[in-house]
């Protein structure tokens, strides 16, 4: 649809991929670039991680022709050739062979994003993320030993510098950071600078990067298959022995990066502040990026803290998709991966978001045309209802024929873009449902919110039709059918099932479930959801001069 | 699949064949009672692997004919799953439309499909195919126009009918147009919502000038002067079988496939060949530094660059390993100016080489304002050291083998072949063109390197485009030099006339 492709392209810009990849995408980044990108690509990759699933039809609605029966033995046959094994230490591997083209694609899940982080210490998964390029012991440095002594020379004199910060004393504050800076360049002689991604590009890699969300934090990859063994041994030294080398410097950079996602993108600084006001206590309240603040202030030890609790062997799950062996596999993942010591769990989230009582609203004002955003509080996404969410969001969010576009889009042409989502901004825990709209030209925020509410509304007093019902049950089936030809988004999706709701089967039994759901079911969940008491409303108003 | 290493065993011959035969049945007993003995194993260290040979590229089996009316078809199979996805490339493109109607091709491209066929209102046929998890969607961009299908096997028929309905039955109804325009207006109007957007657009216009066809923008008054009729004349013009190319892959019999072209598209009239000339590029300004002040921003978005060339230049492969040299995580300017210097977050360069046409040569990135000096003087270094001094042979080492090492994943999939042949096609580049590109980059040496940069980066026709934020810009930009003048870009949206509320 180049129609919204051109129109959009204007608004999606700031979740546009890098020419150079950075190392981390928010994963309501994506959301959001999903919610824009689904009118392209209703069904691809990235939507089918927010709606993974393949449903059958009720074979006893002959209302659209029904293509179960051709697609099924084709998800049969995937099936069939997963493999999974894990290791002593309590690491998983999920292995899916494919053999159409000699390549991998290899997916390290860490199951730890920034909703575990202490208070006072966000950003530290996605600072850890970003470390976890910097190398080992062995890569990334030209003489590991006299580089740890300055490195641990660099980290006292951080401290000391914080102390004489803390005690005004500037002066000393001066004479340190002087001394700082003679030990940081001390420091960068031994570096070999981003060796281990040079590495993995020189041996034809591709696709390099990781993502830190709110849930988890995903390392990925992938390699030519004559390879197989050189990403065994890369990626189990990674987080064998890993050195957080250049971290202040990292910090600089980490903190454009905050400047770049929100400080200078309105829609960025929105949702912010959407998410500080529409959650009290859970985590998921909280940007993944870090706060300021917090960034400023986070040590080596942090990481190394978080590192130690969080990436033990039995909080590690790994894909490998593609042209491979899956006894090979398991044998290498022995070999290599068996180093790690088996270490205990790490401690779960437990704090949970009181019942919201009453509606939340939230406007900022900035240098943009608006948006209107309106969220909703919903379970996680190994609650039963889960695909009626997702269900909902399709029916009022996919392609032309949806609610949403047919109305405000098209019809009333009061917004350009009109959609809503399910688990936001993670769905590990309980989160929400958000609808976003773009007003057109000479149309404002109230005429939007009130006709998205009415078409909310719409689903609480009327049923969706069959034929809706129909359609998305057989978009959401056609769609993981063209997710099987990607190895890296399989690698995501089997992951994703595999971690948050205890078994990668779940990718394909949630057919079942989504085949089951009826229009009582999609009633039942709008009544229960869509209560003005469990509503966040944000607003984002063109500054007034 | 793999080779294992076996122990070698002398004894005599007979007992040695037995034993092998033993040692073969003991090996495939060992790898499938997993685990193999511990000894069979130790983790290496990355240095020490060495890698059997991947197996030699495959191009997918394909065919490609000619239909009577001139119609260029491409069909290639791939029975992995039961889908089938097309594509037929029109030759035209929004550097054709006229400068008072900017805009005019692209929404061509968009109502073609949404304002529905003769046959079917759009309502219809959106419904017919989201039924079916099938889309049919068009497009005309920059240099091309282009019309898709994707559908599940069995809807092959009925999805591909409507594909040649869109295609050759369009009734460009007037409430999608004015829809269209709603949505175009709308994207007018929040261009400048983005800084990235604003940088992209405006640094175009520097290098291209601002009524290029490679640079213009839409704007409320070259909307205005859109109607219907053009519409439809621009599509009359370039949508013909003769001016087409189409390409077809997935689970399909190629007789039957063909029948169907046939059968949809056979009787489609061809016309007289229209050969538009290509615009003439040259670049606006041959350097200069210009300013977007944003005083809302914290950081200033840097572009940097000019003109570019041409894919088929025989130098393109070295400027690509020049490319390399300076990108990627192990490239020099994510080594020295994010890693080293923490000045940035996004940095890069490109070589941008288009098909028929010079692209633009770029660099670039973001960094706080009171840095922007440094971060463009860091750029300035890192194109002065390439021009200037030999690269090491483990820099040249590490551009070329990452792609010749990664060049098997440009054979994914079969559909990437297929495009590119299409391509290669449509711009008339011989059809083996990646591997005479994978030929060049083989062969580049250091000093090849060395002589495309200083032949073709030039640092006196650079022109540097800053949007951010005047005031905190210390040092100021005019600190880059000693006679630099820091020329303001007004990036304001002419306003809609009065008239044209919807």
């Amino acid at each position: 649809m180049m129609q919204f492709h051109q129109v959009f392209r204007v608004l999606t810009s700031h979740c546009r991929p890098q020419a150079i990849a950075g190392l981390r995408r928010h994963k309501w980044s994506q959301a959001i670039a999903i919610g824009f990108a689904s009118l392209l690509l209703s069904w691809s990759l990235l939507s089918g991680t927010a709606w993974a699933t393949t449903p059958q039809t009720d074979p006893t609605k002959p209302q659209t022709p029904d293509p179960a029966p051709s697609i099924q033995p084709y998800l049969d046959r995937v099936m069939d050739r997963v493999t999974e094994f894990r290791l002593d230490n309590g690491l998983k591997f999920i292995v899916l062979e494919r053999h159409q083209a000699p390549v991998v694609s290899f997916l390290t899940y860490a199951d730890v994003g920034g909703a575990n982080e202490p208070e006072g210490k966000t950003g530290v998964a996605h600072f850890l993320e970003h470390l976890a390029f910097k190398g080992t012991r062995r890569i990334g440095t030209k003489n590991y030993r006299a580089e740890k002594a300055v490195l641990d020379r660099l980290d006292a004199l951080a401290k000391q510098i914080a102390a004489a910060e803390t005690a005004g004393n500037s002066a000393q504050v001066a004479q340190l950071q002087q001394a700082f800076a003679k030990a940081e360049a001390e420091a960068v002689s031994y570096v070999q600078q981003n060796e281990y991604g040079r590495i993995v590009e020189q041996a034809g890699g591709v696709g390099l990067n990781a993502t830190t969300s709110s849930d988890a934090t995903r390392y990925f990859y992938s390699f030519p298959a004559n390879k197989l063994e050189l990403w065994m041994s890369l990626e189990s030294e990674r987080f064998l022995e890993p050195v957080f080398r250049e971290f202040y410097k990292e910090k600089d950079v980490i903190l454009e990066e905050r400047r770049m996602r929100i400080d200078n993108s309105p829609i960025g600084q929105m949702i912010e502040a959407f998410l500080d006001a529409a959650y009290d206590k859970h985590p998921y309240r909280r940007p993944v990026i870090g706060y300021p603040e917090d960034l400023k202030n986070l040590t080596r030890q942090d990481i190394a803290n978080f590192f130690d609790t969080y990436y033990v062997p039995g909080n590690l799950t790994i894909a490998v998709v593609g042209d491979v062996n899956p006894s090979e596999v398991k044998r290498l993942a022995q070999t290599y991966f068996g180093r790690y010591q088996a270490r205990s769990a790490p401690p779960k989230l437990t704090v949970v978001e009181p019942p919201q009582t009453k509606t939340k609203e939230v406007t900022v004002r900035l240098q943009s045309q608006p948006w209107y955003l309106e969220g909703y509080h919903q379970p996680a996404m190994n609650h039963p209802d889960h695909v009626i969410y997702q269900m909902i969001g399709s029916i009022l969010s996919d392609g032309r024929t949806s609610r949403l576009y047919r109305s405000l889009v098209e019809k009333q042409q009061i917004a350009l873009s009109a959609q809503g989502f399910s688990g936001f901004p993670g769905d590990k825990y309980p989160s929400m449902m958000l609808f976003y709209a773009l007003t057109a030209p000479n149309h404002t925020v109230d005429e939007v919110a009130t006709s998205l509410r009415s078409e909310i509304e719409r689903l609480k007093t009327e049923p969706v039709s069959a034929e809706e019902l129909d359609r998305v049950k057989t978009q959401a089936r056609a769609g993981l059918l063209r997710s099987l030809t990607s190895n890296s988004g399989m690698a995501s999706l089997l992951l994703e099932y595999e971690v948050k709701t205890g078994s990668w089967r779940n990718l394909f039994k949630e057919l079942d479930a989504i085949a089951a759901v009826t229009s009582a079911d999609v009633q039942r969940v709008a009544r229960e959801t869509f209560r003005p008491e469990n509503r966040t409303i944000g607003r984002l108003l063109p500054q007034t001069s | 699949m793999r080779q294992f290493p076996w122990p070698k065993v002398r004894f005599g011959r007979k007992l040695v064949r037995r034993l092998s035969v033993g040692f073969a049945l003991l090996a495939l007993l060992m790898l499938a009672l997993q685990p193999t003995p511990a000894s069979a194993l130790t983790p290496k260290h990355y240095t020490d692997l060495t890698f059997p040979p991947l197996p030699e590229v495959q191009i997918p089996k394909y065919s490609r004919f000619q239909l009577k009316n001139g119609m260029i078809v491409y069909l290639m199979e791939d029975h992995e799953l039961p889908l089938v996805s097309g594509t037929a490339l029109f030759r035209t493109g929004d550097r054709f439309e006229p400068g008072d109607k900017v805009g005019l091709a692209g929404i061509t491209g968009a109502v073609l499909r949404t304002g529905g066929t003769q046959q079917r209102s759009a309502d219809t046929l959106n419904q017919l195919l989201e039924q079916r998890a099938a889309s049919v969607e068009t497009s005309i961009g920059a240099t091309s126009g282009s019309a898709s299908f994707d559908a599940l096997t069995e809807d092959l028929a009925d999805v591909f009918g409507l594909f040649a309905e869109v295609i050759r039955q369009p009734t460009f109804a007037q409430d999608k147009l004015d829809l269209a325009k709603t949505q175009t207006r709308g994207g007018i109007a929040r261009r400048n919502d983005s800084p990235n957007d604003i940088t992209g657009r405006e640094f175009e216009q520097l290098i291209y000038g601002e009524t290029s066809p490679y640079a213009r923008v839409v704007e409320y008054a070259t909307l205005d002067n859109i109607s219907r009729d053009d519409l439809v004349r621009f599509y009359q013009t370039y949508f013909h079988p003769n001016n087409m190319i189409l390409g077809i892959v997935g689970d399909f019999n190629s007789a039957q496939m063909r029948s169907l072209i046939q059968a949809k598209f056979g009787d489609w009239q061809p016309t007289k060949p229209i050969q538009p000339a290509l615009p003439t590029v040259t670049q606006a300004n041959q350097g200069g530094v210009f300013l977007v002040d944003q005083p809302q921003l914290t950081q200033s978005y840097v572009q940097m660059g000019h003109l570019g060339g041409q894919l088929n230049n025989p130098d393109y492969p070295a400027l690509t390993v020049m490319d390399g040299v300076l990108n990627g995580f192990g490239g020099r300017l994510f080594n020295q100016v994010r890693s080293r210097q923490g000045l940035a977050y996004s940095v890069y360069s490109d070589w941008g080489a288009r098909y028929d046409y010079p692209g633009m040569f770029l660099a670039g990135g973001q960094t706080r304002s009171d840095a922007t000096v440094p971060f463009i003087r860091s750029l300035l270094a890192e194109m002065e050291r390439i021009r200037t001094q030999p690269i090491s042979a483990q820099e040249l080492a590490y551009a070329k083998d990452s792609v010749l090492n990664s060049f098997v994943f440009n054979f994914q999939d079969p559909e990437q072949t297929l495009s590119r042949l299409m391509r290669y096609e449509y711009y008339g580049y011989p059809s083996d063109f990646i591997f005479r590109y994978q030929r060049g980059v083989e062969a580049t040496t250091i000093p090849e390197v060395q002589r495309v940069a200083k032949k073709y980066l030039k640092p006196e026709n650079i022109v540097t485009l800053v949007v951010g934020n005047a005031k905190a810009i210390q040092p100021p930009l005019t600190s880059l030099g000693p006679n630099v003048k820091v020329t303001p870009v007004d990036i304001t949206i002419p306003e809609p006339k009065a008239a044209t509320r919807t």
